[in-house]
This record gives C-alpha cells, sequence and structure tokens, in this order.
C-alpha cells in the first residue's frame, strides 16, 4: 500500500486559503457562547468574515464576476488533479489484485480436484458448473462440492457474516478490496471527482456566523463581580 | 534570586529565546558527542533538530552581545565556537538523513540568518518558495528576516498575508501583534492579539498581554475586565486553600498588579472605543480594596518584610518585583 500510494499534492497558496477560510470562521464560532473577545472584536471580526464571504475575497479564483454565468461543475476528466485522484485509486487497485491472483493460482494448484463436502439438500443439474468447479466429472451429484468451489463460496459469502459479527470497518471484509476503482476513488477523502463549490459553502456559511453573533458572551462581561465573590468581598447572589 | 533574576534580564534582552535553550544545549551536546541520536529512532532526530536550535539561540546571542555574556556567566557558557559549530554539524547530519525535508530547509535558513547577510537569507527563502509557495514555517521566517531588516512595512505585508492563509499559526499572530506594538499601533495589536486568543482562549497570558496592550491602547475598562480576566483564570481556585488565602505570583501577580494600576488611575470610568462598561462604583472601590490587600500579601512572602503603607509607595516597590 505505502508504495503505491501518491505523494501528497500540493497545493498552491491560493487554493489552501480558500481551503481554510471556513475553518476560520469555524473557530470564531466555535468561541462565540464563551468568547475571549468583548463584543465589539468580536463582532468585528465576524462581520469581516461575513462580508469576506459575501464578496468571494476567499475564493482561489477571486471574487465571481456579476455577469458570469452560474458556472457548473467543471469536469472532472478535464481536470488534471482529478485525473491524478483517480488513478491513484486505480493503481492502488491494481496492486491489490496481483497478490489476489497468486493465492488464487495456488489454491487452483492444490485443490483441483478434491471433493469436500457434500450439502445436504438436492440441487439442479445448472448448479453444477458452480459447485464442482475443478472436478470434470459429467456423472457426479450436484450435491458434492469441489474444494475449489467451496473456497469461492466461502471468499465471497462470508463478507456478511463477518460484517455482522466484527463490524462494518473490519479487515477481513474482503468486499472492500472487490469494489471498483472508480469506487475507491470516490470514497477516497476529498473527492476528486467533483470540485467543491466553495462559493456556496461560504454563503452558508454567512448564515452560521450570523447565528453565532447573537449568541455571543463575553467571558469577561461580569469578571469584576465573579472576582469579588471568589474572594468574599461582595456576597453571592444566591447561585 | 540573583540568577533568576539574570536569566530574566536574559529572557528580556531577546524575547524570543528560551531559558531553556542552555538546558537543551547541553544535554544535546551530550547526544551528538556520542553519536547516539541515530539509536533512538524517530525522537532521536527530533533531538538533533532541537539541538540544533537551542545551539543557535545561545551562539548567537553569546557572539552578538557581550553583556549578556557576562550576565550568563552563572551557569558555564558553552565556548561560543562549539555553539556555531554544533548547528552546522547537527544540520549535516540531518540533511544527510532527509535530503529534501522541509524542516531542514527551515534550518538551514534558520542557520543562514546566524551568519549571512540578510539579503543573502532572504533571497534563499524566495527561491524556497518560489519552488513551492505553501510552506507557512518559510514564508513566517521571510517575514521575519525582512523584520530583522528593518523593512518594517513589507514584514507586515508579509506575515498578515501568510496569516490570512494559515490562520492557525498563533506565534504569527502574536508576533504580528509585536510588530505594531513596537510601532505604537495600538490597536492593530490589539486585534492581532485577539485572533491569538481566539485560537487559543485557555492561554491566560495572551489575556495579560491583550489586557497591557488595551492599557496602552488607553481603553481602561477592557484593560480592567482583561486583567481581572486573567486573575480568574490563574488564581488556582481548585486547591484546597480559599483564593483570599492564597499568595498571588507569577501572572496572577502581575495581573493583580495591572488591576492596581488601572483602579487608580482617574480614567478608571472613562468611556472606551471598545464600548466596555466599566464596573460600578461601588464594586470599583472593592476591587481597589482587594487588589491591595492581594499586592500586600505578595509583597510579604516575596520580600518577607511588611509592605511600605503608602499606596504610592507599594505601587513603586512592586514595580520592581512584577516586571
Amino acid at each position: 500500500m505505502v508504495l503505491t500510494r501518491s505523494p501528497p499534492k500540493k497545493m498552491p497558496r491560493k487554493a489552501i486559503r480558500e481551503q481554510r477560510a471556513l475553518v476560520r470562521s469555524q473557530i470564531l464560532r466555535a468561541t462565540s457562547a464563551n468568547s475571549p473577545l468583548p463584543p465589539s472584536y468580536y463582532k468585528a471580526i465576524s462581520q469581516y468574515l461575513s462580508q469576506a464571504f459575501a464578496d468571494g475575497t476567499y475564493l482561489k479564483d477571486g471574487p465571481p464576476k456579476a455577469d458570469a454565468p452560474a458556472s457548473a461543475p467543471p469536469n472532472p476528466l478535464t481536470d488534471p488533479g482529478a485525473m491524478e485522484g483517480m488513478m491513484a485509486g486505480m493503481k492502488t487497485q491494481m496492486v491489490m489484485m496481483v497478490p489476489q491472483m497468486i493465492i488464487m493460482g495456488w489454491i487452483n494448484f492444490f485443490f483441483q480436484g478434491f471433493v469436500l463436502i457434500k450439502l445436504p439438500f438436492p440441487l439442479t443439474l445448472g448448479f453444477k458448473s458452480m459447485l464442482q468447479r475443478g472436478v470434470e466429472t459429467p456423472d457426479m451429484d450436484v450435491r458434492w462440492v469441489s474444494s475449489l468451489s467451496w473456497y469461492f463460496l466461502n471468499f465471497f459469502g462470508l463478507n456478511g457474516l463477518y460484517r455482522l459479527i466484527l463490524g462494518g470497518e473490519n479487515a477481513a471484509d474482503s468486499s472492500r478490496d472487490m469494489t471498483t476503482p472508480f469506487a475507491a476513488a470516490a470514497a477516497a477523502a476529498p473527492q476528486p471527482g467533483q470540485a467543491q463549490d466553495y462559493n456556496k459553502l461560504f454563503k452558508a456559511e454567512r448564515d452560521n456566523l450570523e447565528f453565532s453573533e447573537g449568541l455571543h458572551t463575553w467571558v469577561a462581561q461580569d469578571v469584576d463581580k465573579r472576582i469579588l465573590q471568589k474572594y468574599g468581598r461582595i456576597p453571592a447572589d444566591g447561585k | 534570586m540573583e540568577v533568576t533574576f539574570a536569566l530574566q534580564k536574559l529572557a528580556a534582552y531577546k524575547p524570543r529565546q528560551s531559558r531553556k535553550s542552555k538546558e537543551t544545549f547541553e544535554s544535546g551536546l551530550a547526544l551528538l558527542e556520542h553519536g547516539s541520536y541515530a539509536k533512538k529512532g524517530e525522537t532521536g532526530w527530533d533531538e538533533v533538530e532541537k539541538l540544533a536550535l537551542a545551539a543557535l539561540d545561545q551562539g548567537n546571542t553569546e557572539v552578538a552581545d557581550v553583556r549578556t555574556f557576562a550576565l550568563s556567566i552563572y551557569v558555564t557558557p558553552p565556548d561560543a565556537a562549539v555553539a556555531l559549530y554544533a548547528p552546522q554539524r547537527c544540520l549535516k547530519i540531518l540533511a544527510d538523513k532527509f535530503p529534501d525535508s522541509p524542516r531542514v530547509d527551515v534550518l538551514t535558513g534558520i542557520r543562514m540568518e546566524a551568519t549571512e547577510r540578510p539579503e543573502v537569507v532572504l533571497r534563499y527563502y524566495d527561491e524556497l518558495l518560489e519552488e513551492d509557495s505553501s510552506r507557512a514555517a518559510i514564508w513566517r521566517r521571510k517575514a521575519h528576516v525582512l523584520r530583522q531588516m528593518g523593512k518594517i512595512d513589507k514584514a507586515v505585508e508579509e506575515l498578515s498575508a501568510m496569516l490570512d492563509t494559515f490562520y492557525t499559526e498563533v506565534e504569527g499572530w502574536l508576533e504580528l501583534a509585536d510588530i505594531y506594538l513596537t510601532c505604537q499601533q495600538y490597536t492593530y495589536a490589539l486585534q492581532s492579539l485577539s485572533h491569538a486568543l481566539l485560537l487559543s482562549p485557555q492561554n491566560p497570558s495572551y489575556f495579560l498581554q491583550f489586557a497591557e496592550t488595551a492599557y496602552l491602547a488607553e481603553d481602561i475598562p477592557l484593560a480592567l475586565k482583561m486583567f481581572l480576566q486573567t486573575v480568574d483564570m490563574t488564581d488556582d481556585d481548585d486547591g484546597e486553600m480559599a483564593p483570599s488565602d492564597s499568595i498571588p505570583s507569577g501572572i496572577t501577580l502581575r495581573a493583580w498588579f495591572g488591576v492596581k494600576l488601572l483602579i487608580t488611575e482617574p480614567r478608571a470610568a472613562s468611556s472606551s472605543a471598545s464600548q466596555t462598561s466599566p464596573p460600578t462604583t461601588s464594586n470599583l472601590s472593592a476591587l481597589d480594596n482587594l487588589s491591595t490587600e492581594r499586592l500586600r500579601t505578595a509583597y510579604l512572602d516575596l520580600k518577607n518584610e511588611s509592605p511600605p503603607v503608602a499606596e504610592g509607595d507599594l505601587i513603586t516597590a512592586l514595580t520592581a518585583l512584577v516586571k
């Protein structure tokens, strides 16, 4: 896995700035209920951010133009960055396939021609090719299962059981490896396929900022009273 | 007491110099001599980096200033040449081990800052940034070099641009505030500090700094509240002693001192730029009593003699103690 992973892509300044602008407002909002800042300072920062989000100051490509059409999300296939992300997923898949194939070949080699179990129920002839792979006898009852078939049945059939017993993200769950390369790429962290529309995110963040501004309380608002009570200079007010 | 005083002087001399760097330097040097850094695995390399920084810290001050050298004589100073030699060796070790590491690049830059002309270092940083424009550490060093060169306006510009991108660098905000302070731009300094406060609201020393800056900006009620907030955060009220029996020290003492100074100030109830409402008059006088009492307690503890009776004398006597 380590070998196939491509090194993290370097982002230009503007992209980082765009990506982290949201964090900035989140930090501000996180403190709002017990803010270290007095109201005027908090408001100044909050309104600055809100204005910057409205104007698109933090957008990578600069503020959007008024007459530009609502931009469609860029096609992932034309963006070399996104393409690279997809290729990385595919590359990983390819390498994962190699040990699978070796194991399969190994099993094929050793267990060809053995009959392993007998099913307790009868089956129609159609299952013959599925259950008796590796044993080329036309006359044998379909209830007999060859070892190779039994291996495959278990290999694919036990995943559900594993997930049930061991939980969703367990190491024994091989169905993850079996998904298509595109699905794997899409599940990779920041969705290389579709670029985030930061403009929309920023617009949404403005509402959050406004909401937090209403919640803002300065932690030092009544600190004089608190100190005096703590040192027993004025009586505590019944709390 | 003497040694601490000398160390405090040292620390005041160069704000970024840590008092620990000498210790780090000495213990690290032994590590380097024995070559045992490689055996310690991942942490060993960290140690070498730290040693390089500490040695630079030591080497710099000792070469640069004879007076600091004389002051630090208490703790057997290492030879200045060794101090400048050690980072070179550390750098070589690290550069051999991690040829393309951005951290080693930064370290090389800092090493160059110690001996090269600032223009040369600046060019080095510019080259690195051209290669990859998103390296926060290099960007910050660049702003720092600009500041050292006296190009304050450029330094502020670079630093603000960097902080606009990498918002979470608390140190960067503090440095920006520091630059503004040296230019007497107290309002801007307050704004930079407010970001530092947002990023780490659990650190009382930022509150203290904010309060002191607010005092300089003549926003007295704001400063008063911030000083009190510092007191509230630092007095050890989780301990077994009642807060009124504890002895204020360190940052708490300094905050109490600030409270006292502000209350004696005639402008205590004046209007403030940040529209902070000052405490009520009765609360103010109670705070006045309380802060005097606190300061007396601290004085008694530090000096082992009864504090001066007159308030003015008490303040003067304490000025030297809370420095």
